[in-house]
């Protein structure tokens, strides 16, 4: 195997079943389907609701997250963070809740626990809770034969054109050792799968 | 798939906006998963790393507690007894004696001996033939071991504490960090890149040896093509290229086991060997590697000038040795018995650990501190090179003792610090050894000596490399899975002229690269997560203590809420863990959300199965805890190496660990202990039977082998000395 020049290039093609968001490596820019921004949301307006036991909780879990030891993590990984919670924010949702910040500004600017805080609220009153049933339901719309099984192949070309996109690497991941010998997979299975990480 | 595609996009016009809303959810929901599982790896990764420095702190604090026997016992004290051999150096001091006593020649070879024969001069084929006998599993006999030894010895020697290599001719280097006795990543290495040879030079970086179970083979290997290639293999020493050390994490052992007969003496040449080992190496003049790292202090100009192999373990801070002038040769490491001189008995008991970033706690370096000039009433000498054998002068004397030091503490914090991102430096008591350095100290070190990049190894990094200090320093490290099966990956580094670092990424056993991220977080997460509880359980006595405090109504109930359950376990363990997120993983039974009945949950922790159940339980917790220090001394005790100790010495061990640890252990309790393990009645006792006997779990993982390494942590042991209950 020929050395690779940059070493960082070097990581993302040594090995293909890595999930890309691995340490602090951003889901991709989300694309919005629909019409763009509102406005920002004002965070200092939050109340926070959270008892000292959750707070608790959630501190010890964004110090995880922290890699430089500054109490801090990136706005990249805002969202990371966050689904580590059990929320499931789209990535719309939570660039609008930085503010729409520039690429750059997602690697280099770092928020502390008190300035996370508000935007978990703001994400965890946010009516749009999935539950197992939302989850297969949303596969079922592929299911075309109504036999409860999807095509993995039609999956993998959804999830990577459609909505917030995933790459190859992502779908790869999300699919491993999931299709059967038709390349089918049988979603309800799938689902709860997936939830009991 | 012609027709297929065209009819999903035929699918997906039709049904437009429910299948975009299903595909964001879908999207949406795996991100979530894949952040859950990325949590779960990190407190993985952090349960393992406190685990593996935890380790490393207790076998320095059992260390030091050695050294205090040593100064404060009398010569006639049984406990002395047991250890005082450690503790004396090489007695054959002139290098014709050394040969006699590594003497290979009377060493038969039998017939039946089916592994490589060697010839010296080594040639390439020979040490081709040697990886190849590896890879096939043969073990090289003993004579041509020591006979390899020896060559490797008079080679090593010449060399000078810093190497030097250049690029010139467009060669490329490859560097390799830790291997620590996995075979396999070294076969792997080769098989990727090729064998060392005229055109493919290669640096190892330290940390050969230790916790995987190949460590001499892989010392072979690297000997043999350094001695075939002396031009194109260079080595650097590690903080594991250390007799002491070897003692606890496992190489002692695997010699001592494979070549029982002349094991002791192949330890004993291995010792100087490392000794002898090069400091660090320089590229082109403008790329450092070393081991560990820096210290604010390093100076590269006074490490190339010290006598690098009287620091045979740099656990060990330095003695002032007597010499005559008639005794002085150039290699010669002898020393009087230690009780020949006044001895300096300022060896105190370090402070308990706070934190990581607490640097109240003391290192090694504070152990090294000498009295004063009249405690120094013989002549000493640190170096035997230096003209002053004629010098009798307090002053020059105690000077001397300085120079030590300084050396000393250089050479530890070349071969123990880690970078830290936070500018300044400060010792390093997370290890107990060495310091955390910033990129400040860095940026001056590198200007200072015109470098621009610095290589180390040391520390584990999950893609077996990590860039730190504005790309400035790179760790590289080259042993895959080593916590766990699917733990990390390996990597190497090729240099060229162009002094840019190419890194290549590998991880040994086709199994981990076949297991999904999730399972491999998983069952790494299974590993750490069961030595973990098994800790707390052993720890069950101190955390009922802590958990009682919170009773401040003295309601006598065994519940406790989250929060101080989280307190109290921190509290009692010290390992900055994140409890409250894996609280789950570890309490599975609970009385409702937010209080834990306790008495349930240690019965639920409870380590089943054991076979003591009738020994006296808080001797037992002493067993798990301890375990690791238990074979330590066993292994010290143990003077023949045969793997078995008398029933007396047993008994002294004990009392010997009752005495490090403060603990009450009754007689009584010892020799029902003994007499449980003695099953044949022959007054000697099986070290492995008896750590099998008191082993909890199976083998498999890494973690778990190596969970011996964790019991007894450091913080225990220091807190028992400031307790003033005990």
């Amino acid at each position: 195997m020929a050395p690779k020049k940059d070493p960082k290039a070097a990581v993302k093609k040594a090995e293909p079943a890595k999930p890309a968001a691995a340490a602090a490596a951003p889901a991709p820019a989300p694309e919005p389907a629909a019409p763009p921004a509102a406005p920002a949301v004002d965070l200092a307006a939050v109340k926070i609701e959270f008892t000292p036991d959750q707070m608790e909780d959630y501190k010890e879990a964004f110090g995880l997250f922290d890699r430089v030891g500054d109490a801090k993590v990136a706005f990249s990984q805002i969202a990371d963070i966050m689904r580590a919670l059990g929320q499931n924010p789209t990535n719309k949702e939570v660039t609008k809740l930085l503010g729409n910040p520039s690429a750059d500004d997602m690697h280099a600017k770092r928020v502390d626990f008190e300035g996370f805080l508000p935007m978990l609220q703001t994400i965890m009153n946010s009516p749009n809770k999935a539950q197992f049933e939302d989850y297969v339901e949303g596969l079922r719309v592929f299911d075309k034969e109504g036999n409860g099984t999807v095509m993995g192949a039609e999956l993998r070309i959804v999830l990577s054109t459609l909505g917030e996109k995933m790459n190859e690497m992502e779908v790869d991941a999300l699919m491993a050792g999931q299709e059967d010998e038709n390349g089918c997979i049988n979603y309800e299975a799938f689902v709860k799968h997936i939830m009991s990480v | 798939m012609g027709c297929g595609v065209s009819k999903s996009n035929h699918f997906h016009k039709t049904h437009g906006k429910k299948a975009l809303r299903a595909a964001v959810l879908i999207q949406r929901w795996y991100r979530q998963y894949v952040a859950r599982l990325e949590m779960r790896r990190r407190y993985t990764w952090h349960i393992f790393q406190s685990v593996e420095y935890s380790g490393e702190q207790a076998q320095i604090k059992l260390h030091n507690f050695l050294c205090y026997l040593m100064d404060n016992f009398t010569p006639a004290s049984n406990e002395r007894n047991l250890i005082s051999h450690i503790f004396r150096d090489n007695e054959v001091c002139r290098d014709p004696e050394w040969e006699r006593y590594f003497c290979y020649k009377n060493i038969e070879v039998p017939e039946l001996y089916s592994g490589p024969h060697l010839i010296f001069p080594l040639t390439m084929d020979q040490a081709i033939g040697l990886v190849d006998a590896f890879r096939n599993k043969k073990q090289l006999h003993s004579r041509y071991l020591l006979q390899l030894l020896l060559e490797t010895w008079k080679q090593i020697r010449m060399l000078p504490n810093i190497n030097r290599i250049s690029t010139c001719h467009s060669k490329e280097i490859t560097i390799c960090g830790d291997l620590h006795g996995q075979l396999e990543d070294l076969l792997l290495i080769f098989y990727k890149n090729g064998m060392p040879s005229l055109e493919k030079p290669y640096l190892f970086n330290g940390d050969f040896v230790d916790r995987g179970k190949d460590s001499i083979e892989i010392l072979i290997i690297m000997f043999s093509f350094l001695l075939v290639y002396p031009g194109e293999v260079y080595l650097n020493r590690g903080n594991h290229e250390d007799h002491i050390v070897n003692l606890r994490y496992g190489f002692t052992k695997e010699v001592l086991t494979k070549y029982k007969m002349h094991g002791k003496r192949i330890l004993k040449l291995l010792q100087k060997i490392f000794s002898w080992l090069p400091l660090a190496t320089t590229i082109d003049h403008k790329v450092l590697v070393l081991h560990g790292g820096i210290s604010d202090t390093t100076d590269l100009g006074l490490l190339a000038r010290v006598d690098r192999h009287h620091y045979v373990s740099a656990l060990r801070p330095p003695k002032n040795r007597p010499k005559s002038v008639a005794e002085m040769s150039i290699d010669s490491d002898v020393s009087r018995d230690l009780f020949h001189n006044k001895r300096r008995n300022s060896v105190t008991y370090p402070k308990s650990l706070v934190s990581r970033d607490s640097f109240q706690n003391r290192s090694l370096q504070d152990f090294s501190k000498i009295k004063g000039e009249d405690e120094l009433d013989t002549q000493s000498v640190c170096s035997p090179r230096r003209d002053r054998a004629e010098k009798g002068c307090a002053d020059s004397v105690s000077l001397e003792s300085i120079n030590c030091e300084e050396e000393w503490k250089q050479i530890l914090d070349l071969l123990w610090s880690d970078p830290m991102s936070k500018d300044g430096c400060v010792p390093n008591e997370v290890r107990g050894g060495g310091c955390y350095w910033g990129p400040d100290v860095t940026e001056d070190f590198l200007n200072k000596h015109n470098l621009q990049l610095l290589i180390r190894s040391h520390e584990c990094k999950q893609e077996g490399y990590e860039f730190c200090h504005n790309r400035k320093v790179l760790t590289l490290f080259s042993a895959s899975n080593y916590y766990d099966v699917g733990s990390n990956r390996g990597a190497y580094v090729k240099l060229g002229p162009d002094l840019v670092p190419y890194v290549i990424q590998y991880q040994a056993n086709s199994m981990t690269r076949k297991l999904t991220v999730r399972q491999s977080v998983r069952q790494t997460e299974g590993s750490a997560i069961k030595v973990l509880r098994e800790q707390l359980f052993s720890h069950k006595s101190d955390l009922i203590c802590a958990f009682k405090k919170f009773d401040s109504e003295n309601t006598g109930l065994c519940f406790v809420s989250v929060n101080d359950w989280a307190c109290a376990v921190e509290g009692v363990m010290s390992l900055g863990l994140p409890w409250r997120v894996m609280r789950s993983q570890l309490v599975k039974c609970k009385t409702n959300d937010s209080m834990i009945d306790y008495n349930e949950w240690f019965h639920e922790l409870a380590i089943k199965g054991s076979s003591a159940d009738h020994i006296d339980q808080s001797l037992l917790e002493t067993l798990y805890r301890h375990q690791a220090t238990l074979e330590t001394i066993f292994r010290i005790v143990d003077l023949d190496n045969s793997g078995f100790i008398t029933m007396k010495d047993f008994v002294q061990t004990w009392r010997l660990l009752s005495s490090f640890l403060k603990l009450e252990i009754t007689d009584q309790a010892i020799a029902d202990l003994a007499i449980d393990i003695d099953q044949n009645n022959d007054g000697s006792i099986d070290i492995e039977e008896f750590m099998e006997a008191f082993r909890l779990t199976d083998k498999k993982s890494r973690l778990e082998r190596g969970r011996s390494m964790f019991m007894g942590t450091a913080t225990d042991l220091t807190k028992l000395e400031g307790d003033p209950n005990i």
